[in-house]
């Protein structure tokens, strides 16, 4: 029985159960409703069902050097899950039965571990942009950043290997196209465990739209561990008055050693 | 286990788990948790600790004998806590509470012997919720 099955079944036994099927962030919403206290930090990071905040509407801001202006604070709502099924080569696809197995128990970020690239957590990026250089700051899971040179250089000889990557980046019209290579083989491409190998190569298209939003168009290559490229997309909302949180992984993070799997 | 901690305040049954809500936790939940041991606890608070990777609060409960056995209850991460509207003074010590949640999976106690457990929400004496949300709502695992 698949996942899916499994999810349909239990979907099944639940409604014929009667039991009442109530977003647990809706509860959280009515709570705020009433208390008054939403805007202190922002609006609630993944909103209501998932989608994010309500998107600020207005046109697509731009630099002084008239380049589109991609900075804030953006949240993904449930895109950061979007990667889809990848095409894996047999030994890969058996270690990602593994980790499947195990209910991915040795997932690097519940050792408090970078996520690397392109995975991301639901928690809010955070994007510095100047005409050389663009900054992209994870909250969670753990604090991360990634540097994006746009200043012509070519990537590193020899860089690592990393965990977040070596990323030079150009605009291709009104799209940012960020190239990053040289990753170590550690992180997982998502929380299913997803793997790669350290020739993983990820191209990364940034456009907005409008005031509110963020796509970000990404494609996928790995020529070890894939047999094909894949390609999926994430739409991040603006989050207005809101910034990033502090989330120190390492401060109390017990959970590591009952992470036991099945 | 729970024939030790006598099941006066504690309530065990199948709880199923739907939904597609963001993962907003580091770990995975079904790696820690077992959506299968759904719990109610009914005591006092005794302390909050206001950590990263997740907030931690431990419940005092009572059984008819006057024995107290302490759970310890991870929540989610105080960022998400802090944009719904809560913080470390959202229970107080001493309060009455009752938690839903889940059992650790390896039976294990922390290391301060309180009886580990995941918690999806907090009830308290007035009725209103706080500290609503779980690991167990993550979807990038499932």
């Amino acid at each position: 029985m698949t996942k899916r099955d499994t999810g349909s079944v239990l979907l099944a036994l639940a409604a014929a159960a009667g039991v009442a099927l109530m977003p647990i962030h809706s509860a959280a919403q009515s709570e705020q409703d009433k208390t008054g206290k939403t805007g202190k930090f922002g609006p609630v990071g993944p909103g209501p069902k998932g989608k994010g905040p309500a998107a600020p509407a207005g046109p697509t801001p731009r630099m002084p050097d008239g380049k589109v202006d991609l900075q804030g604070l953006w949240t993904p709502g449930n895109s950061f899950a979007n990667m889809g099924q990848v095409s894996l080569q047999p030994w890969a696809d058996a270690l990602y039965k593994e980790r499947r197995a195990n209910l991915s128990k040795d997932d690097p970020e519940g050792h408090c571990l970078p996520a690397g690239v392109p995975r991301i957590s639901p928690f809010p990026q955070k994007i510095v942009q100047t005409p050389t250089l663009v900054v992209i700051l994870d909250e969670g899971n753990i604090h991360s950043y990634r540097q994006v040179f746009l200043d012509g250089r070519k990537h590193l000889e020899d860089s690592g290997p990393l965990w977040m990557g070596d990323s030079i980046g150009k605009w291709d019209g009104d799209t940012l196209v960020i190239d990053t290579v040289g990753f170590n083989d550690k992180t997982w491409l998502n929380g299913q465990g997803v793997p790669h190998s350290e020739e993983l190569h990820v191209v990364e298209r940034y456009s907005r739209p409008d005031l509110g939003h963020l796509e970000v168009d990404i494609t996928l290559d790995d020529p070890k561990a894939f047999t094909k490229p894949h390609n999926f997309k994430r739409t991040f909302t603006l989050m207005q008055n809101a910034e990033i949180l502090e989330y120190v992984c390492n401060e109390f993070n017990v959970d590591a050693e009952h992470l036991v799997g099945k | 286990m729970l024939s030790r901690f006598h099941a006066v305040a504690v309530t065990v049954c199948l709880v199923l788990l739907t939904g597609a809500l963001p993962a907003l936790a580091h770990h995975s939940f079904a790696a820690e948790y077992d959506s299968t041991k759904a719990i109610t606890v009914k005591g006092t608070i005794q302390k909050l600790e206001w950590v990263n990777p997740h907030a931690y609060f431990w419940v005092d409960v009572k059984d008819e004998n006057g024995k107290i056995t302490t759970w310890a209850f991870e929540s989610l991460s105080p960022n998400a806590l802090a944009r719904q509207g809560w913080n470390r003074n959202s229970l107080k010590k001493g309060e009455e509470v009752t938690v839903e949640g889940y059992l650790a999976k390896d039976g294990k106690p922390l290391a301060d012997g309180s009886i580990h457990a995941n918690s999806k929400s907090v009830t308290r004496a007035d009725g209103r919720k706080v500290f609503v949300g779980s690991s167990a709502d993550d979807v990038a695992t499932k």
